[in-house]
């Protein structure tokens, strides 16, 4: 099992690897990723026809929203080996993929502070202005260090099973679960106030409260707040553009008038 | 829109912006998202306009602040900063200020609208296509998925880059004849401090977990604090965090800082 645990963590690798470096969301879809499972476990057949079911089922379940109930690419890996190397039927490939996915959307949450604190470590390298070293970092840690943490968890549960796993993340203590979670949705902020504090303005600054209640209190879609927000800046682009033209108009007038002044 | 034809130096800067624009995943984190990403992105664009070393230095910490948006309309906004960052450079019309603000005005309807055509759209169409073909055990069914909805995506990718350009270029050109550069600045400030707001709105929270446990009857605090005005909390934390930023604190320190709170107030069932 050690050797199918290690093929399956290449597997996850590999599409996320792929995934990071096209900008895609397309080879962690269950689809792919199955097939992929099921080609380096040597058998492509069930990868193939798992792949579909995986996918309808996956299909609706979207990050959108915030919390993922399960981790559709962590669950499509296991739900192929379990099939592929215990020669269970589909179903039970499933039954036995859904934990390891709630545990992998969990380990995502634990993550995700561990990538944020790399965040000043970025902005160094970019204030050095090293371009190429940029590239080269952000490369290695596409293919490896964002998603290394999990592919480990995903050796672990095929090569010595899925109950020990489940066991540590339930001894794990429950503060430190819902410390974690609340500090990666307040780390977003940091970002926002960098950007806030590089283009508030005393001016405009007023319009950080309007999008605000557009979208906590009204609920409005992004595009609606867009929309009406482009609206207000239409509407004053085109007055400032009329008293531009006016003290243009103006000073012109002025002068002529001088000039007539000048001839009498 | 009008055919515009690249000079050398152009296009060998677009595909270099091409390729960098793949990393959008990679690298993300919570605090910028895609910075990484966009940074490495604008990086040819810097090589090819900064001639000098401090100022490209600083122009790519620039771009390394927050940014997120669909990993498609990411090179739209690229191909526009291109022709902004150009136009600091050659005309002087454009201020760094004004660049961000462009960037914040776009990302969040680019996201709504990518999601929408790409992830919910031409994903379950692909799928649909694919899973067709796959539940019959024909790996057809997966190149024609990998074709849908992956290389679509990279063509339009490459495309949107281009377009984003040739749109800048164009659109800066208009404006800063008639003299207009300032309304326009002021007027890309107002949407994009909206978009900001709107985004503190949905994507930071406070998760206040405290109850208060009064005799028989318990206070669930956030629910008070919401009753005051929803999301408070979010907006409060935003105004500390730049206040803290403008007075010169590291964004490290606020990294940990924020960890460490959130874990030990967390012991206590705050949150």
């Amino acid at each position: 099992m050690i050797q199918s645990g290690l093929l399956c963590a290449l597997a996850w690798l590999l599409v996320n690897g792929i995934d990071r470096l096209l900008s895609w969301q397309t080879c962690t879809r269950p689809i792919v990723t199955a097939t992929v499972t099921g080609f380096l476990l040597g058998d492509l057949q069930t990868g193939i026809i798992m792949g579909a079911s995986l996918e309808a089922i996956f299909m609706g379940i979207s990050a959108i929203g915030g919390s993922i109930p399960a981790d559709a690419c962590a669950s499509s890996i296991v739900a192929v080996a379990f099939t592929v190397l215990v020669g269970a039927d589909v179903e039970t490939g499933l039954a036995l993929a859904i934990p390891i996915g709630t545990i992998m959307a969990s380990v995502n949450e634990i993550m995700k502070p561990f990538l944020a604190s790399f965040a000043p470590y970025w902005e160094r390298l970019c204030a050095t202005g090293n371009a190429k070293s940029l590239k080269i970092q952000l490369t290695f840690f596409g293919l490896f260090v964002d998603r290394m943490a999990q592919a480990v968890i995903l050796f672990l549960a095929i090569a010595f099973g899925v109950e020990g796993l489940q066991a540590f993340i339930a001894s794990l203590p429950a503060w430190i679960m819902s410390g974690l979670g609340a500090a990666s949705a307040m780390m977003t902020g940091i970002g926002f106030a960098i950007l806030t504090s590089m283009i508030w303005n005393k001016e405009i600054g007023v319009f950080f409260f309007a999008g605000f209640v557009l979208a906590k209190y009204m609920a409005l879609p992004t595009l609606a707040i867009a929309i009406l927000a482009f609206t207000v800046a239409v509407m004053y682009f085109l007055t400032q553009k009329q008293i531009v033209e006016l003290k243009k108009n103006g000073t012109k007038l002025a002068s002529t008038d001088n000039e007539t002044e000048d001839f009498f | 829109m009008a055919k515009i034809e690249y000079s050398n130096q152009e296009k060998k800067t677009l595909r270099k912006m091409f390729w960098n624009s793949g990393y959008v995943f990679a690298g993300f984190n919570m605090v910028k998202m895609e910075g990484n990403a966009f940074a490495l992105t604008m990086a040819p664009v810097l090589e090819e306009l900064y001639t000098n070393e401090d100022e490209r230095k600083a122009a790519l910490k620039r771009h390394n602040g927050f940014f997120n948006t669909h990993a498609v309309m990411f090179a739209l906004i690229a191909g526009i900063t291109y022709a902004l960052e150009k136009e600091k450079k050659t005309k002087n019309s454009v201020d760094d200020d004004t660049i961000e603000s462009i960037k914040a005005a776009l990302m969040g309807p680019t996201a709504g609208i990518g999601d929408a055509f790409f992830f919910n759209c031409l994903r379950i169409i692909a799928a649909g296509i694919g899973i067709g073909f796959c539940s019959q055990g024909n790996i057809l069914g997966v190149v024609m998925f990998i074709l849908i909805y992956g290389f679509s995506q990279i063509i339009a990718r490459w495309y949107l880059l281009r377009a984003g350009y040739t749109f800048g270029t164009t659109f800066i050109d208009s404006v800063f004849e008639s003299g207009l550069m300032e309304p326009l600045t002021k007027a890309a400030g107002i949407v994009g401090l909206t978009m900001v707001g709107a985004m503190v709105a949905t994507m930071v929270n406070v998760n206040l977990a405290w109850t208060i446990n009064v005799g028989e009857t318990s206070v669930v605090v956030l629910d008070v604090v919401n009753s005051i005005m929803p999301g408070i909390l979010s907006i409060g934390l935003i105004f500390v965090l730049v206040k803290l930023i403008k007075k010169g604190v590291k964004p490290i320190t606020l990294v940990f800082g924020i960890l460490i709170i959130t874990i030990a107030l967390a012991f206590f069932g705050i949150f």
